[in-house]
């Protein structure tokens, strides 16, 4: 193969896979969630329901793709898009094993932060583009929301990168060799409890989904939506928990570590980014809503001076240790 | 135990919360290890309530075998959303319906029909299933009702049934009402 096509050829294979798992994805939540609830969930089409994502994609793509006459055209059409590529870059920087990555940068945990919350630009343009007063409520919900749960989102990302003392995330992993993370005396635990909420709420899951409120905005910003627009926003929002899921188990789980062969760490990390997903899942359906006060509230006094507190003190105790008292 | 009046939380607000939060995330973690209440439908399906009522169906006569409709049009004239039209054969010795069409798709299953029909002719079936992906195969004829009748146990309800039960108490039933309420007065009499 030349020099000049890996680039190429390594982002089509990362995606489209991503694509597979981002999919199937679905179908594991449903049947998580049917389970958690008596219910068996997909069944019928495949054997166990595991033919349910390609009919779904398959359905959607073969709808009508159906665009209101009030919609302002061009940034109607042009959200899902500005809404899918954020979600998907933010694989562009993941390690899935040692030297198995698109671009393992230096400012690996900076490049996915900021990339991950531009996905909010092509949600407001939905939510605007929509000239639908749900939608435009929904976008400025999430806009609000979004700024309130960065802070604690990124100080939380931060405290494994203080205790490896490097962004990069390959480093992060290989930091974790003899102790993930979160297990890490108490920092550890406080800062996967910080991460998980702040994942939540910059992915809009219950309990913090105000800005799709199935009960007072319908649907949110995707209310117009419909055929493959909805499609590419729905695989925009998994791609972007898939995402944080592999971030989540790569700060702290440790990676592609496990036991067995080398060859299995990719399939390790899998494990540990589902389980991650799992967790939040798990949330998801056991929780209600709630205000938006309430979650204003929770960020501003709550989540936001604790997750600082929490990074002063693993500087102290990082600076401590390498000081070799 | 959801039967118990539960006095409201105490302690500070966050102990609450976190509790609050710790025993919703039990409750579904004690939910994703059973086992899961589905029937799958097609495939098996759960028996009927003994006192279900469903899909109409006509009926023969038991002891004679032949059709029980006389062809009266008496639900015809109290089918509230007219969806019964019924044609009446004359005969010698009894009547019969020459017609009977019945549109199920804009039944609205408030069995007046029933209750109506001398003959205990017309009657709802222990059974909901006739899907179709076309609207017209619930325009149901004469022959397709008896079919159903046969296809189907019939539900316990049958015209003479119902009026007994929503007319008038007769004086049968009035005295042995008035029977039953003496030995109950009497002591020791009802045990």
């Amino acid at each position: 193969m030349p020099a000049w096509l890996a680039p190429i050829v390594a982002p089509f294979i990362v995606l489209n896979v991503i694509i597979g798992i981002v999919t199937y994805v679905t179908l594991l939540e449903r049947k998580f969630a049917a389970r958690m609830q008596s219910r068996i969930g997909p069944y019928r089409v495949g054997p166990h329901g595991l033919l349910q994502p390609i009919a779904d994609a398959v359905k959607l793509m073969i709808k009508e793709d159906v665009v209101p006459a009030a919609v302002d055209r061009p940034v109607f059409n042009l959200a899902p898009i500005v809404f899918l590529v954020p979600c998907m870059l933010i694989f562009a920087t993941i390690p899935f094993a040692p030297g198995l990555g698109v671009a393992d940068l230096n400012i690996g945990v900076l490049f996915f932060l900021a990339v991950s919350s531009m996905e909010i630009v092509g949600l407001f343009m939905a939510g605007w583009g929509s000239n639908n007063k749900y939608a435009l409520l929904s976008a400025m919900r999430a806009v609000n929301q979004i700024i309130s749960y960065d802070l604690p989102f990124i100080f939380s990302a931060l405290v494994p990168v203080m205790l490896a003392g490097s962004l990069k995330l390959s480093e992060i992993a290989a930091a974790q060799d003899g102790l993930w993370f979160v297990f890490y005396p108490v920092i550890g635990q406080l800062a996967f409890a910080a991460f998980l909420v702040s994942t939540l709420a910059a992915e809009n899951r219950v309990p913090f989904d105000i800005l799709e409120a199935e009960s007072e905005l319908v649907a949110g910003f995707r209310v117009e939506y419909s055929g493959m627009k909805f499609a590419l926003i729905q695989l925009g929002e998994y791609a972007h928990i898939v995402g944080s899921s592999f971030l989540g188990a790569l700060l702290f789980l440790g990676a592609w570590a496990g036991p067995g062969p080398e060859w299995l760490g990719p399939i390790w990390f899998l494990l540990k980014a589902m389980f991650f997903f799992l967790l939040v899942t798990w949330v998801r359906w056991s929780f209600v809503r709630i205000r938006v006060d309430q979650i204003l509230a929770f960020s501003w006094k709550v989540l936001l001076p604790s997750t600082l507190l929490l990074l002063v003190s693993t500087a102290v105790v990082v600076v401590w240790r390498h000081s070799g008292v | 135990m959801a039967s118990e009046v539960r006095s409201a939380p105490t302690g500070t607000e966050a102990g609450v919360v976190l509790r609050a939060v710790t025993r919703a995330m039990w409750v579904t973690l004690l939910n994703l290890f059973r086992k899961p209440v589905t029937v799958h439908y097609p495939d098996t399906t759960r028996a009927y309530p003994e006192r279900y009522r469903g899909l109409l169906a006509l009926v023969y006569e038991k002891d004679t075998g032949e059709e029980a409709c006389i062809g009266c049009r008496l639900c015809e004239y109290v089918c509230p959303p007219a969806v019964i039209k019924v044609e009446m054969l004359k005969s010698e010795k009894r009547n019969y319906a020459k017609t009977f069409t019945l549109e199920l798709y804009a039944c609205e299953f408030c069995e007046l029909c029933v209750q109506v029909c001398p003959t205990d002719a017309i009657v709802m079936t222990k059974s909901f299933d006739l899907p179709t992906s076309d609207r017209r195969e619930m325009l149901l004829d004469k022959d397709r009702l008896h079919a159903l009748g046969l296809q189907h146990q019939p539900s316990w309800a049958t015209g003479t049934l119902l009026r007994e039960m929503q007319g008038p108490p007769k004086m049968v039933r009035a005295e042995a009402h008035a029977r039953k309420e003496d030995e109950a007065a009497r002591p020791g009499g009802a045990a």
